[in-house]
């Protein structure tokens, strides 16, 4: 209430309150403003559906990151947001921030399975930031440019392919137990750190137990998904950190892109096309801006960092040849004298270049075979493993026996014998084990 | 289980965590070439057209001078683009190879389970997926047929011209030490890869430029 007009001050364009599916994550050195709770929390109240929701309006820029540090805690590190309504994200990104002050969890390895979850990826200093900009990158959508720019100075590395692998792991590694026990966790410590907080306190951890009863299931559903999105063309990041929301709006709009600012677009040439088209509508790339682009493309996970770095590559890419043009007609007069000199060069440059072509497709085409070949072997290897643990399912005894038979069949069709056999039964023994 | 301890599971994450950190620059990395290659792959058929329109014998100021030029400049530089872009692949596959020797060099020290899954994983992030940039390779291969005087049948058998320049030399090297990798090694096994014999080795051999740093 008192923050209110702090509040607006700060955030001169207007906070909106029904987007709730803003929820970048952004750290600004902001002081700390309790956010007027009541107008955020019918919102919380519907963040997980909501977040869902894509192609919300855009933020605001500079969204705040966490919860007023009510608890002296974590005071200075965090600046209200306005955004803050949005996000069950949020309050998993303060919990992170606020771990490092709990001895316990930092304690804990960053890429346990609980990477995919934000908050366990813990450990203070990179880890931090690293999680914050991997929530950040969760909350996709359109967000404004201004969220980035406080991440860049953060190491933004890390956690987020993390979690894919964890999750992966998950089953042949005792992680995740540990995971999942960590959800209870923090809650306990949201718990603690936000008592000073009333109005807070019921909000969020009712949020935070959403969260936390979300994340145990949706570790799974994050593993599969992961491996969709890492496909996506278009998406080029890897798994959210965030389990809950981002899983389930990974399911229901598997192409859009989870990230603001600094995760990575993959450009494709169509999306490239739609670029140049929507450049040349805007009259050239020097007089096209990055916003107006951007809204022409009317691509969903399209953030306006993206469409910047975009433009600047391209435009750099016309200039160059450009002015070499410039420079060439220049130097015409001297080609002229050097004319006949020219011819020979000539010829032997153009069949160099040959050579080089072909020393080139040559590797290219090694390149290709080689892909496709390990590609076979992993795929042969997963189904090996895959009748494997089918056998030893079936019967532990008994499976060890019939499975080296199968594995030697398969093997010698595969053509390997005893090399893949032993390191199957040495892989079974160590998971037995 | 072998993963009971809490030690085994922090060092196995700690170990992962380092992976997963080299893969992200694998895959900013490769991200930001692949997206210099596209807007490349583009605009590089309008400077061709450009060219032709101007200097072109139909074009706007015709020079035979001019053209040649231009397009001596424009086969040098498709060349090269198509070398960097297999290069790209490269270093792709280069990666995967290193990722998966240190997978496996880590489960057969520690007895995890780690290859199999995680390379899976691998085999999905973008910068193992280089079906785009295969096929960039194949169209500028096309671009390039195009812009290229028809072969003649006469080559140059005497000389060869050593590759002094960046992308054709990394070319080279990169052939050679594919073959190298693929030798044959002290752990076959179903995953290894089979020998490379490259059916030209001794010409692309001698097109390496010998090391400046002698090697006992």
């Amino acid at each position: 209430m008192e923050t209110r007009p702090a509040l607006s001050i700060q955030r001169p364009g207007g906070r909106q309150l029904d987007n709730c599916g803003a929820s970048g994550a952004l750290r600004s050195s902001l002081p700390v403003l309790p956010t007027p709770q009541e107008e955020k929390y019918p919102n919380f109240s519907h963040s997980q559906q909501v977040f869902v929701e894509r192609g919300l309006k855009q933020r605001l820029p500079a969204v705040i990151s966490s919860l007023p540090s009510n608890s002296g805690v974590v005071g200075h590190m965090f600046s209200s947001s306005s955004g803050f309504c949005n996000d069950l994200h949020f309050s998993s990104v303060q919990q992170q921030e606020k771990y490092p002050n709990q001895p316990p969890f930092i304690s804990q390895s960053p890429n346990t399975g609980s990477s995919v979850l934000v908050p366990h990826s813990v450990d203070s200093g990179v880890l931090q930031s690293t999680a914050s900009s991997q929530y950040n990158k969760d909350n996709n959508d359109l967000w404004c440019t201004n969220t980035i720019p406080d991440f860049l100075d953060f190491p933004i590395n890390t956690a987020i392919p993390n979690s894919q692998f964890d999750c992966s792991n998950s089953g042949g590694v005792g992680v995740p137990p540990e995971d999942l026990s960590k959800p209870n966790d923090w809650q306990d410590w949201a718990d603690q750190l936000i008592t000073d907080n009333d109005a807070l306190t019921s909000d969020w951890n009712e949020l935070l137990a959403d969260a936390n009863v979300a994340d145990p299931e949706l570790l799974c559903q994050s593993s599969k998904q992961s491996t969709s999105i890492s496909m996506q063309p278009h998406i080029s990041q890897q798994l959210p950190a965030t389990p809950g929301e981002t899983c389930n709006a990974d399911v229901q709009s598997p192409p859009t892109n989870f990230a603001p600012g600094k995760q990575r677009m993959r450009w494709t040439p169509e999306l490239h096309e739609a670029f140049v088209e929507a450049v040349n509508k805007l009259g050239g790339s020097e007089r096209a801006t990055p916003k107006g682009v951007l809204k022409l493309m009317k691509v969903e996970s399209l953030t306006i960092y993206h469409v910047k770095s975009h433009l600047q590559k391209y435009r750099t890419a016309r200039y160059k040849p450009e002015t070499t043009e410039e420079s060439s007609e220049r130097k015409t007069t001297s080609i002229e004298e050097l004319s006949s000199l020219d011819l020979k060069t000539g010829i032997e440059i153009t069949e160099a270049l040959r050579l080089q072509m072909e020393v080139q497709k040559r590797l290219h085409e090694q390149l290709e075979i080689q892909r496709n070949l390990q590609l076979r072997i992993e795929e042969q290897g997963r189904y090996l493993q895959m009748m494997f643990e089918k056998q030893s399912g079936m019967n532990v005894l008994k499976g060890s026996s019939s499975t080296n038979e199968n594995s030697g069949v398969e093997a010698d069709n595969v053509g390997t014998g005893f090399g893949e056999n032993s390191q199957m039964v040495g892989e079974k023994k160590i998971t037995r084990g | 289980m072998v993963n009971g301890s809490l030690d085994y599971g922090k060092a196995e994450a700690e170990f992962m965590y380092l992976l997963n950190n080299e893969i992200d620059k694998f895959n900013a990395f490769f991200m930001e070439q692949e997206e210099d290659f596209v807007i490349r792959h583009k605009e590089l058929p309008q400077r061709i057209q450009k060219v032709i329109d101007k200097w072109g014998p139909n074009g706007t100021q015709p020079s035979e001078m001019e053209y040649k030029e231009e397009m001596a400049k424009i086969r040098k530089e498709i060349v090269n683009f198509h070398g960097e872009m297999v290069l790209l692949m490269n270093y792709s596959n280069v990666n995967y190879t290193g990722l998966a020797k240190i997978l496996k060099k880590y489960d057969k020290r520690t007895g995890g389970v780690l290859r199999l899954p995680v390379i899976q994983k691998v085999l999905e992030q973008p910068f193992f997926t280089t079906d785009l940039i295969s096929k960039l390779v194949k169209e500028c291969e096309t671009t390039i047929e195009s812009v290229f005087p028809p072969l003649r049948k006469k080559r140059n058998g005497g000389k060869m011209a050593v590759p002094g320049e960046g992308i054709f030399k990394n070319t080279v090297a990169a052939l050679l030490t594919m073959q190298e990798i693929r030798r044959g090694s002290s752990t076959y096994s179903h995953f290894s890869l089979p020998p490379l014999n490259l059916p030209d080795f001794d010409v692309i051999q001698s097109l390496q430029v010998p090391s400046p740093i002698p090697i006992p």
